[in-house]
């Protein structure tokens, strides 16, 4: 245990990344989610290919491809961009911190499309009769009825996409975000002790997982404090 | 900056290359990690406490951290221990392909566990109440009412378990392993040609996604050949 003195602060603030990822791609998960769902909703036939295509595409490809796509890519899009305004430019580079959240949060993203799309599929239609019978508006009808009703639905599954978007951040290390697993391949190449360096890493980790599951409990709990129960 | 489609024809057979060795990562892997996951399920229903509570904290352990740190713990950390490079697991762990594969099988078999114990969890009570009127005993029941039922409830889940580990078999690149997305960075790093690279590389994942759920969905129509549609 003495080998980690020095290296506690390191983490602590790789931790602090870590939650500075969570926060930044959550935002951009649901986003991305609910823009997928409302266009595999809409009649619109080329906004529910494009959904479709979206879905498809990151659903099907390895995480680490899409994060080492949209880094590498966009520095090399970014530099040709900058060369034309300034040819002595020679690189310039996305943050690893947003080119990886933007990648982690277009993965989750595409899963979240397909739960929102099934809770808002989800909403009984006697509820949304009802809200029509009382004169609602079509967005009235959406805050008051459509929104509470399908966030019940969409919570567990939805706390599975917080959960991948934390592990993810992990992924983000290789093109050198450093969050905690930057800060063990450091402390490793100084002290030699991998297995101590990761395993903090891994528990670092697993306390995320831990407050989100946690956290996703309460919220069902608070949430369903007014249905009766089904079963 | 323009898209070559000439490195494309270069590049695809060197990737199609590692095919076979995320092939191998797939396979191998996907069926320990099958066997795992049977143990722990039956651990799990077995009604003792102290199994139980094994299999449950090693479910949240394994699914509570992220892939990457298990693979780095498992290749870089084990070998700082004098008695792992003197047992007799020292020529599997040596070898990067061992720790992958050893790595995705423990972190699979978390999750396909619990895909498992959904599928057992939702077998009609009746029919097992019916087992039991026709005097069948407990493991019989297990094994000619629930096994086959559960098996068919747990196959739509277990197939995108079975595609999250195709996607992970990517991971294994970042221990030095040749598979496909091993192979596209040595390219990517020589060329710097990450659009070309990855994309295409992008496209035979998603094929070979696409061809793993069309698989599965012959094997869920054959299982369920005997029920009533509905709809």
């Amino acid at each position: 245990m003495e080998v980690l003195n020095g290296w506690w602060d390191d983490y602590f603030w790789g931790a602090i990344i870590v939650a500075e990822v969570f926060i930044a791609s959550l935002f951009l998960m649901i986003l991305f989610g609910l823009i997928g769902a409302g266009a595999k909703l809409s009649g619109n036939r080329l906004a529910q290919k494009t959904a479709s295509a979206y879905t498809v595409i990151f659903r099907g490809t390895p995480e680490i491809l899409v994060i080492l796509l949209l880094y590498y890519g966009s520095a090399i899009t970014l530099t040709a961009i900058a060369q034309i305004f300034n040819p002595e430019i020679r690189f310039v580079d996305v943050p690893p911190f947003w080119a990886g959240t933007i990648a982690i949060s277009l993965i989750v993203g595409s899963y979240a499309t397909e739960t929102f799309r099934g809770a808002f599929l989800g909403v009984n239609p006697g509820s949304i009769e009802a809200a029509r019978a009382l004169g609602m508006s079509t967005l009235q009808t959406f805050i008051y009825i459509r929104i509470p009703e399908m966030w019940r639905i969409a919570l567990p599954p939805f706390g599975n996409h917080m959960l991948s978007l934390t592990k993810d951040t992990a992924l983000i290390s290789i093109i050198g975000l450093n969050e905690t697993l930057f800060v063990a391949k450091q402390a490793i190449t100084v002290t030699g002790k991998p297995f101590t360096m990761y395993i903090v890493v891994g528990v670092i980790y697993l306390g995320f997982s831990t407050i989100i599951t946690l956290s996703v409990m309460g919220i069902e709990k608070f949430g369903n404090r007014t249905t009766v129960g089904t079963r | 900056m323009s898209f070559d489609f000439n490195l494309i024809l270069q590049s695809l057979p060197q990737m199609l290359a590692g095919l076979g060795i995320t092939l191998q990562l797939l396979l191998v892997s996907g069926f320990l990690g099958l066997l795992l996951a049977i143990l722990l399920l039956l651990m799990r229903i077995s009604g003792k406490l102290y199994l139980d509570l094994i299999a449950q904290i090693y479910i949240y352990i394994f699914r509570g951290t992220p892939i990457l740190v298990q693979i780095f713990i498992i290749y870089y950390g084990l070998p700082q221990f004098e008695a792992i490079r003197e047992s007799m697991f020292w020529h599997i762990l040596r070898e990067p392909t061992g720790c992958a594969i050893l790595a995705l099988t423990l972190n699979t078999g978390a999750y396909v566990s619990e895909i498992l114990r959904g599928g057992v969890l939702s077998v009609d009570k009746g029919l097992l109440e019916a087992g039991s009127a026709l005097g069948m005993s407990a493991r019989q029941k297990f094994i000619y009412i629930t096994t086959p039922l559960a098996t068919r409830l747990s196959l739509p889940a277990y197939s995108n378990d079975v595609i999250s580990l195709l996607k992970s078999t990517a991971l294994a690149s970042t221990i030095t392993i040749t598979d496909m997305t091993g192979i596209a960075r040595t390219i990517v790093a020589d060329t710097y040609a990450p659009y070309e690279v990855f994309i295409s590389l992008a496209m035979v994942y998603i094929i070979f996604t696409f061809g793993l759920q069309k698989l599965f969905g012959v094997i869920e129509r054959y299982l369920s050949r005997h029920t009533v549609r509905e709809e």
